[in-house]
């Protein structure tokens, strides 16, 4: 009988998180002001300096290896704050894009999708950002893939998102 | 036994009513496996109710009868996942491809839970054709649960938003598969006679509420789009720049 109950309580569990979606499928109208200060809030920098393979040999050449275990367990929590800031951030956008989306004027509906396009993107990248984190904050010692590669990632959107900007600027024009 | 019978016709009765509606608001065109579903279900409960009202019937024959419309009523319900499971991502091509690796891994999984339980859980009964049914219907209500919670999620985690009535669908089918998980669960362990009746009980309950959902969704207006229109060109502009200069910083 016991296994009857382990398979209500799975049933209770996965109602539960049902009801948590159903009761916080709603899109964020008033967040974009939340979400362009969440952008700015974000030191690129300092999050450069934290996911940056260089620093991260020079901490390994000059610490024991106890101790580059807790700084770099520390280095990736604090990463880990950063990446979840623009994961918020990204949603938002995304949220704000698909309403764009959705507007009678085919220019704002066409914006709307860009943004909704690369803020998913953004969105994906944070998430792979976020598990390779963890990984890190659990297994410190090992020799992780350096993080630039998603600030790569970060740029190379970036300079489609701006040339499609300037694409249609020059259609304004 | 007035009250059981209640129970059973009322949610056939919504659910003929959400065909109906379906059908003059145009939606069966986005939702053809829902809207067919909706159909089966109403006809499936007409045979049955037929089958168990005339008395040349013996209990045998309505049992096979029972379980026939019940693998199609499943086979349909997998239908209507893909379905919501297409919508949610129809505008955003980019994503079904990063979200299809995704789904079959959860899907493998799932159909391998559920495998496994039925293997290592097979109930009290599971040499009888009710008792095994049971326990392959709680493996199936894992993966349909299991699927709609994994989308859920995904919608969830990238801030997708899955409009109205799709998500209306979806909740109703994963409310139907996690109530199908507990109350086929008990049926596979129990052979007792009372706790059957309260489980039909609750299970026609249960639909009864799978029901209403699926009708307030289809009568709540589309809250979302009433914020959508009111979307600014400048504002959509300053929203672009911001993404930009921080992607770029």
């Amino acid at each position: 009988m016991i296994t009857a109950w382990i398979f209500v309580a799975i049933a209770l569990f996965a109602l539960a998180l049902l009801t948590y979606f159903a009761t916080r499928n709603r899109t964020h109208p008033a967040g974009i002001d939340g979400a362009i200060s969440m952008i700015r809030s974000i030191d690129m920098e300092a999050f450069r300096n934290l996911v940056d393979p260089a620093e991260e040999e020079f901490l390994r050449c000059a610490l024991s290896a106890k101790e580059f275990r807790v700084v770099k367990r520390k280095r990736a929590w604090a990463a880990l704050a950063y990446v979840r800031c623009a994961g918020r951030a990204a949603v938002l956008f995304a949220s704000a894009g698909q309403a764009a989306q959705r507007n009678s004027d085919p220019q704002i509906a066409d914006s709307g999708m860009q943004i909704a396009h690369r803020a998913l993107r953004l969105r994906l990248h944070t998430l792979q950002a976020s598990l390779r984190l963890l990984g890190q904050v659990v297994l410190p010692g090992n020799g992780n893939r350096p993080l630039v590669s998603l600030i790569d990632e970060y740029e190379k959107t970036a300079q489609t998102l701006l040339r499609l900007g300037r694409l249609r600027n020059e259609q304004h024009v | 036994m007035t009250g059981h019978i209640l129970l059973w016709i009322s949610p056939h009765v919504l659910l003929a009513l959400v065909a109906i509606l379906m059908y003059q608001r145009r939606l069966y065109r986005d939702f053809p496996f829902f809207w067919v579903y909706t159909l089966y279900e109403t006809c499936e409960f007409v045979l049955l109710y037929a089958l168990i009202s005339i008395r040349t019937v013996t209990g045998q024959q309505y049992t096979y009868a029972f379980l026939v419309t019940l693998v199609i009523s499943i086979s349909l319900r997998f239908g209507v996942i893909r379905e919501v499971s297409d919508h949610l991502f129809r505008e955003r091509p980019f994503l079904k491809e990063a979200a299809r690796g995704s789904l079959q891994w959860t899907w493998a999984l799932l159909v391998l839970a559920g495998i496994a339980c039925a293997v290592f859980a097979p109930g009290e009964d599971g040499g009888r054709l009710i008792g095994g049914l049971a326990v392959i219907n709680r493996g199936i209500g894992i993966v349909q649960c299991g699927l709609l919670v994994f989308l859920m999620c995904f919608a969830r985690l990238l801030g997708l938003s899955w409009r109205g009535f799709a998500f209306g669908i979806a909740l109703g089918v994963g409310v139907l598969s996690g109530i199908d998980i507990a109350t086929y669960a008990i049926r596979a362990q129990l052979v007792d006679e009372g706790w059957m009746r309260t489980l039909n009980l609750f299970t026609t309950g249960s639909y009864l509420i799978c029901s209403l959902i699926w009708l307030g969704y289809i009568l709540a207006p589309e809250s979302k789009t009433s914020v959508v229109t009111n979307v600014a060109g400048n504002e959509v502009d300053n929203w672009n720049r911001e993404l930009h200069r921080w992607l770029s910083s």
